[in-house]
């Protein structure tokens, strides 16, 4: 391998530089950087909204469909339209009907997929044999002490987070034991937050040495 | 020498900094690598990936960015090798617009490599705001979220895209996950309509999806670069990610000598308090 | 009726998709489908909320030449060069701009767009590595748990960390000694008979960490992960999820008002 002469590798190292140099300090390269970031992501949303969202949901749906299908698209295209009315100051308060729209749906979905997708599959779950027969005596000890500690963790940690009364006697003792779960918890996220961020590094030494330098 | 414990629990950040940057330079510029064995919930999803028969839908959803690309890239191009390889026919989708370029780019170079044909072997559908309601709807007809592909081809004309309607016409789903719509992929798509899934994701998010797994809930679960470079060892196809390990063990030491010291010139300042 | 419309809007939506779960049959899951279907087409002009405050505020900062008026004249720019470049590949060379043969997204996302997202969350390596030495401190008994489950993980998640772990452990169980014998020394009576017991303690359990971790750091990692990380989590969520719940519902019902404003 040598060294890029693609100059759009040039122009994409210059930029991860830039972005690095801000570890230093805080300089006018970070800021360019930062702020074109900000700049292109904004025009790219609008870019993307027009080629999977309106072109093929509404303008297409326009010309193509037929009978209700097609006219029944004039609701959401007009609440699509009522929510760009928040740019228009005067009428701006017709921008909440499709606010409230897709609050009403969010929270619709919400409450339907957390029901049944987390609260009552995730229960179903905690309810676990406490004593599992193992092939041999470690085993067995081990298996059901497994599902012990499962069903303890998940119960004191409950526990801990349930504010509406003063921790204390029994409730005191039991988010005690909550909170060596937890912490055991956020000690294994903290170690793989650490693994994530650093990937995110290996991702962008390995573009400047191998993509733009060529050293590997 | 309590001075100098006191002084090493306070080093510039900026030392800090460039031990970081070296140590991540040095270990890839060096070719170190290490092996390890792949992790069993990483190998189970190897292995139904792996008992799929030819000609199943496989749909990808990519729902992360360029954020986090360096974890779930190496990953999706090690599973998209695995599903060309076993001739799976893939779908992808996704729900993060901002990242899915990079499924896209990943999926036509993959497709490429295993001469694969667009329409016949593949499908690109793209993006649709809505989240929940896009994937409420897949649940019923695929056809009523995407009507054509991000072209603009109409889905019927697609060969490979004629027989498969909802759900039931996909063998697994792989959620590739920056945040929370593998959630939102479990709670609607597994729960409403029992879609086997299996999901990868960064290591930030990672242990938030074990309760899935014990639940049973999604069959696999690949987290971070560590399951990116597994996957890469089980498809005997070692890239970035497998490159990438060493350097991780390295700064991981080096994080953990780090709050060592920080730790030492601590108590060093405690005690001398 | 500037309220009322909404809460009513809200109120008939959230509540039809409840009664869909529970009655998914005509007319309600049809319903269910077709609200679905809107929310779709609806849902990606949330996306450009904010976007004039975004424009103008970096536009007003141009006009009076305020402190960092270049970088938002290189936001402006950026963001009309973008959409141009985007919009411009559809209609001069008709096609679309995220075709793998477009320029927009083989130059522009792959080289300007990509590199800059991804170095700038790539800087949390950094931080989180400071972070971790500056605030991490094994204060109590939970902050030196949170400590040896993060240290095991990490450890364990990595290939080779098997061989690293023993020696990091035995080493800070010699300085946990060391501690207690020092401590000790400048102690009388109860307290120094402790400190003497944890510092013989600590040189006893060198050789058991040491070979456990040495043959099973793995399998402990693994654990952590599956059993005592994964109750805590799902406690938490649990506890999150009847949060939502809650909070939805008071959407739903209109209690919850703060959206409309």
């Amino acid at each position: 391998m040598s060294i890029s002469f693609n100059p759009w590798v040039w122009v994409a190292a210059f930029l991860t530089l830039s972005m690095m140099s801000f570890l230093y300090k805080d300089n006018i390269f970070y800021k360019i950087g930062e702020h074109i970031y900000v700049g292109s992501s904004a025009a790219f949303m609008l870019i993307y909204l027009w080629y999977f969202d309106v072109k093929p949901k509404l303008v297409d749906g326009f010309m193509y469909n037929t009978g209700i299908n097609k006219w029944i698209l004039i609701i959401p295209a007009l609440l699509s339209l009522f929510m760009l009315m928040r740019f228009i100051r005067p009428v701006a308060w017709i921008s909440r009907w499709a606010i409230a729209f897709t609050v009403g749906m969010g929270s619709g979905l919400g409450i339907t997929g957390l029901l049944q997708g987390f609260l009552v599959p995730q229960i179903k779950a905690t309810f676990l044999p406490l004593y599992v027969a193992g092939s041999s005596t470690l085993s067995t000890i081990y298996l059901s002490l497994n599902n012990i500690l499962m069903v303890i963790g998940t119960l004191s940690a409950i526990v801990y987070f349930y504010f509406s009364r003063e921790h204390k006697g029994p409730i005191r003792k039991v988010s005690q034991i909550g909170i060596t779960f937890i912490m055991i918890a956020f000690g294994a996220s903290f170690g793989y937050t650490v693994m994530a961020r650093i990937s995110l590094l290996i991702g962008r030494v390995y573009f400047l040495l191998h993509n733009w330098l060529g050293l590997v | 020498m309590r001075e100098f414990l006191q002084k090493a629990g306070n080093i510039d950040r900026r030392i800090i900094y460039l031990l970081i940057l070296s140590a991540v330079a040095i270990t890839i510029l060096l070719k170190v690598s290490f092996k390890s064995t792949p992790l069993p919930e990483v190998k189970r999803s190897y292995d139904i990936i792996n008992s799929l028969p030819a000609g199943s839908v496989v749909m990808f959803s990519i729902d992360y960015d360029a954020s986090s690309m360096p974890e779930l890239d190496p990953m999706l191009r090690a599973m998209l090798r695995h599903c060309f390889e076993k001739n799976l026919k893939v779908i992808m989708l996704g729900h993060w617009p901002l990242g899915l370029p990079l499924g896209q780019i990943a999926l036509e170079d993959i497709a490429r490599q295993y001469h694969k044909k667009y329409g016949e072997d593949y499908v690109f559908l793209g993006y649709r705001p809505g989240l929940q309601a896009v994937m409420l709807n897949l649940g019923k007809e695929i056809r009523s979220v995407f009507s054509t592909d991000y072209r603009g081809t109409p889905i019927d004309s697609l060969p490979m895209m004629r027989g498969v309607h909802n759900y039931n016409d996909i063998a697994v789903l792989i959620g590739l996950e920056a945040g929370s719509v593998g959630d939102m992929w479990v709670q609607f798509a597994n729960a409403r309509f029992n879609q086997k899934i299996i999901l990868g994701s960064t290591a930030v998010i990672t242990p938030d999806l074990y309760p899935y797994l014990q639940a049973g809930q999604i069959v696999g679960l690949i987290g971070g670069l560590r399951g990116a470079s597994d996957y890469e060892a089980l498809v005997k196809h070692p890239a970035i990610a497998s490159a990438g390990m060493a350097s991780q063990t390295v700064v991981h030491v080096l994080i953990i000598l780090l709050i060592l010291l920080g730790n030492i010139g601590y108590f060093a300042t405690r005690r001398g308090k | 009726m500037k309220r009322e419309i909404p809460l009513f809007i809200t109120f008939i939506t959230g509540v039809l998709l409840v009664i869909a779960l529970f009655i998914p049959h005509k007319p309600f899951g049809q319903l269910q489908q077709t609200f679905n279907d809107w929310l779709i087409i609806v849902g990606g002009f949330t996306m450009i909320l904010g976007l004039d405050s975004l424009l103008l505020h970096n536009w007003e900062k141009i006009k009076r030449k305020k402190e960092g008026w270049i970088s938002s004249a290189f936001l402006i720019a950026s963001f009309f060069i973008t959409l141009f470049w985007g919009f411009g590949e559809g209609i001069f060379a008709h096609r679309s701009p995220f075709d793998p043969s477009a320029t927009f997204l083989r130059y522009f996302y792959t080289y300007v767009f990509v590199p800059l997202q991804a170095t700038m969350f790539s800087l949390l390596a950094f931080f989180i590595a400071s972070a971790a030495y500056r605030a991490f401190r094994a204060k109590d008994g939970n902050s030196t748990l949170l400590l040896s489950a993060a240290a095991l993980v990490m450890l364990g998640r990595v290939p080779e960390g098997q061989k690293v772990a023993p020696w990091i452990f035995a080493f800070v169980l010699i300085l946990l000694a060391y501690y207690f014998f020092k401590e000790g020394s400048r102690t009388s009576g109860t307290q120094k008979t402790v400190y003497m017991v944890l510092g013989v303690l600590s040189i006893a359990l060198i050789y058991p960490v040491f070979y456990i971790l040495l043959h099973y750091l793995n399998y402990i990692a693994d654990w952590i992960m599956n059993i005592p990380q994964m109750a805590a989590k799902r406690g938490i969520w649990i506890g999150i999820s009847l949060g939502g719940i809650a909070m939805s519902l008071r959407i739903i019902l209109g209690v919850e008002k703060t959206y409309l404003q």
